[in-house]
């Protein structure tokens, strides 16, 4: 029996590959499985090559996993064209269709010896069973079931609920190829069985989503009231469920006529004294800085989602990468600070999404989400929220007596000023791009300027306090670090599970709250590093780069860092911090031989 | 200079009035107004006249409302601001950044004559004798008015501003 | 409604225009016309870009939001949307609204939102020196264009005209209150209503741009006959523009639709009933 389990499929997109994963992972989830799928194409926009990996436990996960448990390929050269995303290894057991005409000794796989590997004549008995060759993945799904033991009686459903509506004979053309492929697994037994051990909570339904949708989710449980944003890969999805849900709590959705209007309009909904969201990726990103600025100045809120793929310019649309930090963080001109945060999977986006209206609420500011094209689009089940564990904050509104004398940038002692918006009576200000005294009238004076500056700058000052929203897992004296922000915290957090379990001294450190640097925090963590590892999917490493800009980092600090779709494997960080612990163990033995 | 939907011919005495007291005032606000913009832009001796002018006009302006209150009371005024447009008040723009006394004075006369030429444009198509009266009499007060402007100027001297002169070019952002 | 005085919306703020800007005449006419609509100053939003005529926001008592260069009609609509209650008007220059923010006006006037959007035409960049403008003339010569331009003026009448706006006026501060009577028209009109306001930039404009030219060559739209309800008849008026100076309604829809702002209002009331409760947010994601 084992626990957990890494499927990964490739075909041509005429074969149904991603809906079939859909289907595996739905299933799981409703048999209270835990559960991660991701999905990858290739540049056609139809009909291309199209890959998914699904991966099941009875245990949480983090990531996507690394190398494949089961591979399936309806046809070689589709599957050969993802690389690392479907990474085949000595243990994978290979699942192909046997119409492609090669030998089973023959894969092209160059380098790797399966344990296993089934040529199975796929298309052939999709004909036999459906009469057609279009049911083919609904045969693939029958052999998994028969293979890792996942509910016959579930998927049945699942291709009932897909199909049913297109007619009764196609679904049963569906389900007699499900049951073909159901009967040859079980005709043929692998040699060493993957049968899924069943989960705690099984038969308890799970909540099945991605990144994208629990980040909208999650915006409408804080009270988000206006979405303006332009349709962009891979963020779309955020302004589409808004575009569904929104109406129903009051709120309104536009599409904007491109990225500058899409943030133009959020800054002037939380102007008007609604919370405001937009989301963007790459390119749209860049349109945005310009307004990003004014909504700092004029110090009103918004949040503002970033889906990172591959960059620059139009980059790698459909994949993820950790290359947009500098510009999260930097992208200003003048002296501009503002949140940013970063979840590390699914479930996180839902936390770290109601934290940022919090953060951006409460110091009336913009702050930036930072998820990836992984997180975004991974289906992903996660547990329903308790919502009594969160707290939704509102911006700070004039007093009666604030009114009678109504100053919109106060000087207070914490530097958030209250904030009125148009309706109310005595709190007409003018916010303003250009720089304004405690009123709002615009001025030009440098003192002027340098005193609003200390104050937009003071009022962050509890911010850098938030030690919660910097994650340390592992012994806290360990001597080995691992460092990562993201989905790839995910792959580490694997990681450091693994290499807790061969009894290396390690622990990790994740920021929720990217930046500004929770100093305290990254300094008790990095006092006692020896050599560790920040672990980044970009090509500079760029948190690597900013901890050396802010942070005494230790010299045995290394950054780790390779640009996106090649995704890491929690086993080869695993491998980087054997190294290093073995350069450690003889550099301490060197000293020790010194000393004696 | 004009006014919008007053029927001269029809005028009544009261109705005359009032529209002399708009007119006062609509002169006294925008000598405030061109004040305050030559405040702002650090052109003090023309604004300290325009100052002036404020004064003079709302003295004009008091002084026509009294009479009309001894006359008819408080009777509501049916003739609005919204009737008339620039008829003493000198136009938005007469004034310039760094003008000199001597221009700020030349303003406010063609602004006097300017209101003498609408009371004499209006007199003749007057029906009613006491409007005729009032609005001659008012005619005759704009020519007193440029009769000390006049003398203003003399005792001014004649200094031009030239732009680009020695001032610096405006400011930009 | 009843009226406040005009001075209800005038701010301490000090205009920092050069004296003799057409602008001045502009804030007049405004504080006049949102005098006659008698909406407390609070309930009144006042969004602008950057750039001279852009500073107008401030000058009022109303709610106001000077933001950036050409992103004033964005900013309106969002806060339009958000709280379609507030009386929304929109100012800036040519150059805000025809160069740098050209992209955002066809698609506010598609979106049709209960807005008013003034610009103070002036041909000219104000703020930054005098440059060439979308609307300055062919062949103007400034520190730009020093040898004379080769661009050839934008048509605002006639570009939001085509674009579909419900309501397209021009008027200038040389006749401040038929400028006001249009303004309070403008907001009237229940959707997106244009004024092109012609007002003479005194530091960097053209000679024939002032406005003791404007008192010679204006020419209201009523005393040459034009029947604002007719759009043809104002598709050809409006071609006039750089030629004549025409005041007055070119356009006014006579059956405007509803504005985007109530139709959100009540694509809000509908899908209401639909809401689940904030804790039970995740339940559409439930596979059971
Ligand atoms: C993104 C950006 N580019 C350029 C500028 C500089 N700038 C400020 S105002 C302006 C043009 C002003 O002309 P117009 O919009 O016609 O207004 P006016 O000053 O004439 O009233 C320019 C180019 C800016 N503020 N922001
Ligand atoms: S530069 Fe021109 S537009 Fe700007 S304030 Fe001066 S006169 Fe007005």
């Amino acid at each position: 029996m084992v626990t957990d389990i890494v499927i990964g499929m490739a075909g041509s997109g005429g074969d149904g590959i991603v809906s079939a994963g859909d289907s595996l992972v739905s299933a799981a989830a409703r048999e209270g499985f835990h559960a991660v799928m991701t999905k990858s194409f290739g540049p056609q926009i139809r009909g291309g090559e199209s890959s998914c990996r699904v991966r099941l436990s009875t245990e949480r996960l983090h990531n996507p996993g690394g190398a494949l448990d089961v591979a399936v390929a309806l046809n070689w050269d589709d599957f050969l064209k993802f690389g690392a995303e479907l990474k085949v290894d000595g243990h994978t057991i290979v699942v192909y269709d046997s119409k492609t005409g090669i030998a089973p000794d023959k894969l092209p796989l160059v380098g790797v010896m399966p344990a296993e590997v089934f040529s199975v004549p796929l298309t052939d008995l999709t004909k036999s069973s459906a009469g057609t060759e279009k049911a083919k993945t609904s045969v693939v799904l029958g052999l998994l079931s028969g293979w890792i033991g996942l509910s016959r009686e579930v998927l049945l459903a699942g291709l009932k609920r897909k199909f049913g509506k297109k007619g009764e004979e196609l679904l049963a053309a569906n389900e007699r190829a499900f049951e073909a492929g159901f009967t040859y697994a079980a005709e043929h037994p692998m040699k060493k069985p993957l049968l899924m051990q069943q989960p705690l909570t099984k038969g308890m339904g799970k909540l099945l989503t991605d990144g994208n949708d629990i980040t909208a989710a999650a915006a409408l449980f804080s009270g988000c009231q206006f979405f303006g944003g332009y349709p962009i890969t891979p963020s779309t999805e955020v302004m589409q469920l808004l575009g569904r849900e929104i109406w129903k709590y009051g709120g309104a959705m536009v599409q904007a006529e491109d990225e500058i209007a899409g943030i133009g309009m959020t800054v002037g909904a939380s102007f008007a004294g609604k919370k405001a969201m937009t989301a963007t990726s790459g390119p749209g990103m860049d349109l945005k800085t310009e307004v990003l600025g004014l909504a700092s100045i004029a110090e009103l809120p918004l949040v503002l989602l970033n889906v990172m793929r591959g960059g620059p310019s139009t980059g790698l649309p459909t994949k993820p990468e950790q290359s947009d930090l500098f510009q999260a963080c930097f992208s200003a001109h003048g002296d501009v600070l503002r949140p940013v945060l970063a979840p590390t999977c699914v479930a996180d986006s839902f936390d770290v999404t109601v934290e940022a209206f919090n953060l951006a609420e409460h110091y009336q500011t913009p702050v930036i989400i930072l998820s990836d094209q992984e997180i975004a689009q991974r289906k992903e089940t996660v547990d329903p929220i308790d919502a009594s564990k969160y707290t939704v904050l509102e911006r700070r509104k004039p007093t009666e007596s604030e009114l009678q004398k109504y100053a919109r940038f106060a000087p207070t002692e914490t530097g958030i000023s209250p904030i009125s918006n148009p309706g109310m009576q005595g709190g007409a200000y003018l916010a303003s791009g250009i720089e304004h005294n405690e009123l709002g009238a615009p001025s030009a004076s440098g003192a002027v300027h340098s005193r609003m500056n200390e104050k937009r700058f003071r009022k962050f000052a509890t911010l850098h306090q938030r030690r919660d929203l910097v994650r340390v897992e592992g012994d806290p004296e360990a001597p080995l670090a691992l460092i990562a922000w993201g989905s790839i915290a995910g792959v580490c957090r694997e990681a450091l599970g693994k290499a807790k379990a061969e009894g290396l001294p390690v622990k990790l450190l994740v920021p929720t709250l990217v930046y500004p640097f929770v100093e305290d925090v990254w300094r008790e963590f990095l006092m006692s590093v020896k050599a560790g590892l920040v672990v980044e999917q970009s090509y500079q490493g760029q948190l690597y780069r900013m901890m050396r800009m802010f942070l005494d980092v230790p010299p045995g600090i290394s950054s780790f860092a390779r640009s996106g779709a090649n995704p890491f494997q929690p086993v080869e960080v695993l491998a980087r911090l054997k190294e290093l612990s073995f350069s450690l163990q003889g550099r301490v033995s060197e000293t020790q031989r010194r000393d004696a | 200079m004009a006014t919008k939907g007053i029927d001269f011919a029809k005028l009544n005495l009261r109705d005359a009035l009032d529209l002399a007291v708009l007119i006062e005032e609509e002169a006294r606000d925008r000598y405030e107004e061109l004040a305050e913009q030559l405040e702002v832009h650090h052109t003090p001796a023309a604004a300290v006249f325009f100052r002036k002018m404020v004064r003079v006009e709302e003295i004009h302006r008091s002084e026509l409302e009294k009479r009309r209150e001894q006359l008819f009371g408080k009777s509501p005024v049916m003739v609005s601001r919204a009737a008339i447009f620039d008829i003493e008040a000198p136009e938005y723009d007469v004034v310039r950044a760094s003008m000199t006394p001597f221009e700020a004075l030349e303003a406010a006369m063609k602004s006097e004559v300017k209101a003498h030429d609408f009371f004499a444009a209006v007199v003749p198509r007057v029906s009613d004798p006491e409007v005729k009266k009032l609005f001659e009499e008012l005619r005759l007060e704009e020519v007193e008015h440029q009769q000390w402007l006049k003398v203003e100027m003399q005792k001014t001297p004649a200094v031009k501003d030239v732009p680009g002169d020695q001032s610096d070019g405006p400011n930009e952002q | 409604m009843t009226t406040l005085s005009p001075n209800v919306f005038k701010s301490e703020l000090k205009p920092i225009w050069c004296p003799g800007c057409g602008d001045y005449g502009v804030v007049q006419a405004l504080y006049r016309a949102l005098s006659a609509i008698g909406r407390p100053p609070h309930e009144v939003a006042f969004i602008s870009g950057i750039g001279c005529s852009s500073r107008i926001p401030g000058y009022s008592t109303a709610y106001g939001f000077n933001t950036v260069h050409g992103r004033a009609l964005p900013v309106a609509q969002g806060v339009k949307m958000a709280n379609p209650d507030l009386l929304v008007l929109v100012a800036g220059g040519d150059g805000d609204g025809f160069s740098i923010g050209g992209g955002h006006v066809p698609h506010a006037i598609r979106r049709n939102m209960d807005l008013t959007y003034l610009v103070m035409d002036n041909q000219v960049y104000g703020l930054t020196k005098g440059q060439l403008s979308p609307t300055s003339p062919r062949g103007l010569e400034t520190v730009t264009s020093v040898y004379g331009s080769f661009e050839q003026p934008i048509n605002p009448l006639l570009t939001v005209l085509s674009a579909g706006a419900g309501f397209v006026a021009q008027g200038t501060p040389a006749d401040m209150p038929g400028l006001a009577t249009l303004v309070e028209e403008a907001i009237r009109y229940p959707g997106f209503a244009f004024i092109n306001v012609q007002s003479p930039c005194v530091t960097y404009g053209e000679d024939d741009q002032q406005l003791r030219a404007h008192k010679t060559r204006m020419k209201s739209l009523d005393s040459v006959g034009h029947d604002p309800s007719n759009f043809m008849q104002a598709l050809e008026k409006s071609t006039q523009y750089g030629t004549e100076l025409y005041t007055g309604v070119f356009y006014r829809n006579p059956n405007p639709p509803k504005s985007y702002d109530v139709l959100v209002r009540e694509r809000q009331e509908t899908l209401k009933p639909a809401a689940v409760p904030r804790e039970r947010m995740l339940d559409m994601f439930l596979q059971k």
